[in-house]
């Protein structure tokens, strides 16, 4: 990261104005922000265990964490093979619907009349609620993976157009005279100034899109599809195998904070900037 | 360099009646000049500016810059604005050689120019900081090399020290005088503060408001370098001051009683100073 380590040197080179120290104030906030949520997590699971053993709970009805370790290790290829479905079924959709999502906020944002005439019908869309439209894509597409992963399109499209759009309208206006008075043609003003200043908020609505990315995998995979955790979770169900329930709910837990910080992660590096500007 | 004529700019409002924001300008800018242009906000300063940069189209009347119509933005032309529209993004070098990669020039060879330029503003080492890491006064510094790096003939500037504190303000306006004294580019600068304008103008152009008209060009015949700090000339300092003043808070309906003073007669100024006081409370 070659912008930080400049930015370091310089930090160090200088004895002027306004001397910042970087590198402390980092990692103080790097041990402050993982301690304390790891420290509650680990409180919730052992007060659940605690509870399980002092309420002599059922492991039908509430299964301890060692039983859902234990229901894990039972079937540790087959649980991880139906993760993977999952997992790949939610990347391929978030990926389509990244690129799409991009494509039309670019193309509603550069002419003001398709932009007026379209957003109220992609707010109107946006409020069905994706998660109904399973049964019909189920009776359209069949039961294989093109549905699950139009499922999941459907389900993170929206997010990303509505961001991508209030991304791309957010330059401010002093800036977009500078383009004017530089005579910059429409793709300088988009490449320099328009889709940098739309990042962070593109990136809000990557963080929302990922995250249902991975409810809509499962929704698709509840409707009888025979594959992926979602599907797991109902079969455990009907067999009334809570700890495999369980195991497999953690799997999707484990996926989904995954890949909500990979999302964090790619952010942070390409926009080291975002973070002191916008707050 | 610049000529603008009979220059009359109509906003038609969206709803309710058009606004006439500026009517019958002439101004004419020779080069290496420095043009103040004062007035009340509202008074169509900015409109002004923005039709000499081309950024606008005139509803009548003609605007040329170094002989040329101006119909569009010109690569002649540098601005600055009340903001330093920095791209935070970029590092103090990358946004100084922003119009250089826009025009499409070799950046490489523009790049020693750029250090000279912010060598001269005396943000040298802060070339690789990114904008958020700077004050509000370093930052419109870099805007100001942006602007000069493309060695603009004009250069037009937007109340450019507006948006920061009072001794930013001054310490730039005279880090201003000093870079117009060594590059000699021809500069319009709009501004709603005298003492900007007397420091740094030639000539000051007095605009009234709605419509915004010029209501007298001002010389302002004070030797530089200038300053606001006590020296030779800080009684023509004064004097202009106070002179900019009654011609910006008085109506032409409704004339200053201040005479205008020769600033020359240096007996007469001590009482006149005086009687401009006392006009100015009496206007209040």
């Amino acid at each position: 990261m070659s912008m930080l380590e400049d930015r370091l040197r310089t930090q160090h080179t200088l004895n002027g104005a306004r001397p910042k120290p970087v590198r402390p104030e980092r990692s103080r906030s790097r041990l402050s922000s993982v301690g304390p949520p790891l420290l509650s997590l680990l409180i919730v699971i052992a007060v659940w265990w605690g509870s399980t053993i002092v309420f002599h709970i059922r492991t039908f009805f509430l299964p301890s964490p060692p039983d859902i370790v234990e229901s894990f290790l039972k079937l540790p290829d087959y649980l991880l093979k139906e993760a993977w479905v999952t997992l790949s079924e939610t990347l391929m959709g978030f990926g389509i619907a990244v690129v799409a999502g991009m494509a039309i906020a670019v193309l509603l944002t550069a002419f003001d009349l398709v932009k007026r005439a379209t957003l109220p019908l992609l707010v109107a869309v946006n409020s069905i609620p994706k998660v109904a439209l399973a049964p019909l894509l189920l009776l359209w597409l069949g039961f294989g993976q093109l549905n699950r992963i139009v499922m999941v399109v459907l389900i993170c499209f929206f997010p990303i157009v509505v961001a991508g759009m209030a991304g791309l309208t957010s330059t401010p206006a002093d800036v977009n005279e500078l383009a004017k008075s530089l005579s910059a043609n429409w793709w300088q003003h988009f490449l320099k100034f328009r889709f940098p200043w739309a990042l962070p908020q593109i990136f809000v609505g990557l963080k929302v899109a990922i995250s249902l990315a991975v409810v809509g995998a499962v929704v698709a995979e509840f409707t009888g599809a025979g594959h992926g955790l979602g599907f797991v979770i109902v079969m455990s169900g009907t067999s009334a195998d809570t700890p495999l329930a369980f195991a497999a709910i953690s799997l999707l837990a484990v996926m989904s904070i995954g890949l909500f910080y990979l999302v964090v992660a790619a952010e942070r590096r390409l926009l080291p900037w975002a973070k002191e500007t916008t707050g | 360099m610049i000529h603008v004529e009979n220059l009359c700019q109509t906003f038609n409002g969206r709803r309710g009646p058009a606004v006439e924001a500026l009517r019958g300008i002439d101004l004419s800018v020779d080069e290496g000049e420095f043009v103040a242009a004062i007035g009340r906000s509202g008074c169509g300063k900015s409109t002004l500016l923005r039709l000499i940069a081309g950024l606008l189209p005139a509803t009548t009347g003609h605007v040329s810059v170094a002989g040329d119509r101006v119909r569009r933005p010109s690569r002649e032309v540098g601005m600055m604005f009340q903001r330093p529209a920095l791209l935070p993004w970029r590092t103090v070098l990358d946004n100084v050689l922003l119009p250089v990669e826009i025009f499409g020039w070799h950046r490489p060879t523009h790049r020693d120019h750029a250090h000279e330029l912010l060598e001269m503003v005396g943000l040298r080492e802060f070339d690789r900081r990114l904008p958020h890491e700077l004050s509000g006064g370093m930052q419109q510094r870099v805007a100001l090399c942006r602007a000069l790096i493309t060695r603009p003939k004009v250069l037009l500037m937007d109340e450019p020290f507006s948006a920061l504190d009072a001794l930013t303000r001054a310490e730039l306006a005279v880090e201003l005088q000093r870079i117009h004294m060594e590059l000699r580019t021809t500069i319009v600068f709009v501004t709603h503060s005298v003492q900007e304008a007397v420091l740094l103008a030639d000539r000051v152009a007095v605009l009234t408001a709605r419509p915004g008209r010029v209501r007298e060009i001002v010389k302002v015949d004070i030797p530089r370098p200038r300053s606001f700090g006590l020296n030779s000339h800080t009684d023509d300092v004064g004097l202009c001051s106070a002179q900019l003043h009654d011609l910006l808070l008085s109506t032409e309906d409704l004339p200053s009683p201040a005479p205008v003073v020769p600033l020359q007669s240096r007996e007469f100024r001590v009482d006149t100073r005086a009687d401009g006081v006392g006009a100015h409370r009496r206007d209040m």
